[in-house]
């Protein structure tokens, strides 16, 4: 990591830490007030940020980028079924992983400010997409709507599980992501379900 | 028959949702404008909501407490395990067929605003313990633990769920509905899970 996004990646957690002291709805934090609370220069801050948003927006791209950046690699170097099966689950504690211990404050924050709201559509859209792939390849001879409808409850699911884990704590997730992982296994096997 | 006050009440949700989608931006509501457009005094408004914030907490539980009175009453009639089975599906069906047209903006609101989300959490313990009790009688034969862990998962699932209905157009919403009620028959008559 370079000093630059070192730094970056600093600034994002103490702003967290201090969002959080402050005790305030994102919505009525200004820079000058966050500046002030993390006894950091203004300058400082907006040198890496334009605003509260963008905090946000920063931290929310820089865990899906690396999400992202594990789904590539893993699709590519699938050869099997079992493969695949192994990217999904390692996909979804991949996620869990890397929450932050102020995920819940970043996750909440998300359904308020507007790019956030859009990376978050677009992120949906991909994970949809390389869900498809997933099950296509890790469960063969899916026909095409098939393959769509069981994308789709894979996505919700996976949603519903980030939503739960992000104000559990780290116990209570894994114990959550194991009955998890059995249940979207369960239910890609299914053949009844068609 | 609805009285002045819930007719009033719910203008007052549709303007402030109607202003929110125009100005994306909660902190551009405000009581003058919305008792503007009804043409009504900010006194008037004031008697019913104390913030903008109120205004979306207040729909939030009118919604919640709806959906709750109609369930506990299938709650209440249910005899046999297929009745319990039912109550739990029909929960489901009423949750989809009463989402309103804001659902999105509702929804994203929710997981935003402090009192929303503190709602938020406590009904969802209120949602878990009427799965737990419907799993316990609907399929029954289940030890306590087992029973715990399905509970907490379809909880999860259901709010995954709750995002990606809101989301998506009213004619989509049942297809949808009725893949995740076999995902979570199937799910609730596994042996294997355990």
């Amino acid at each position: 990591m370079n000093v630059d996004v070192q730094k970056k990646v600093k600034i994002i957690q103490k702003s967290m830490d201090s969002i959080r002291k402050m005790d305030k709805t994102v919505h009525t934090i200004s820079f000058i007030q966050l500046a002030h609370e993390m006894e950091m220069p203004l300058n400082e801050l907006t040198d890496f940020f334009l605003d509260v948003e963008d905090i946000f927006l920063n931290e929310q791209k820089r865990v899906t980028r690396k999400i992202e950046a594990h789904l590539e690699k893993g699709i590519k170097n699938c050869k099997t079924p079992n493969d695949a099966k192994d990217l999904m689950e390692s996909s979804v504690l991949k996620m869990v992983d890397l929450l932050p211990d102020y995920s819940d404050l970043v996750y909440s924050a998300i359904f308020y400010l507007p790019k956030c709201l859009a990376e978050r559509d677009r992120t949906k859209k991909y994970y949809r997409q390389k869900i498809r792939i997933i099950i296509k390849k890790g469960w063969p001879g899916k026909i095409d709507s098939v393959l769509d409808r069981q994308a789709n409850l894979v996505l919700l699911s996976l949603y519903g599980f980030l939503d739960y884990c992000v104000k559990a704590n780290k116990r209570e997730r894994k114990e959550v992501l194991k009955d998890f992982n059995n249940m979207i296994n369960l239910h890609l096997q299914d053949r009844l379900f068609f | 028959m609805k009285n002045t006050s819930s007719i009033l009440t719910e203008k007052v949700v549709n303007s402030a949702i109607n202003s929110l989608r125009k100005k994306k931006r909660i902190e551009l509501l405000s009581f003058a404008a919305i008792a503007k457009e009804l043409d009504v005094g900010i006194d008037e408004l004031s008697t019913f909501y104390t913030t903008t914030e109120d205004i979306f907490l207040k729909a939030q539980k009118k919604d919640w407490e709806s959906l709750h009175r109609y369930w506990d009453k299938q709650i209440k009639k249910a005899k046999t395990p297929g009745d319990y089975m039912r109550a739990f599906e029909i929960f489901f069906e009423r949750f989809v067929e009463t989402l309103s047209k804001d659902s999105d903006l509702r929804f994203e609101l929710s997981c935003y605003l402090p009192a929303c989300v503190k709602f938020r959490d406590k009904n969802r313990i209120k949602v878990k313990e009427k799965f737990t009790k419907l799993i316990k009688r609907g399929w029954p034969g289940k030890d306590e633990k087992v029973i715990q862990r399905q509970s907490e998962l379809v909880t999860v699932l259901f709010y995954g769920f709750i995002d990606h209905v809101v989301h998506i157009p009213k004619n989509e919403r049942l297809k949808i509905l009725s893949d995740f009620r076999n995902m979570l028959n199937l799910h609730l008559q596994d042996r294997k899970f355990f």
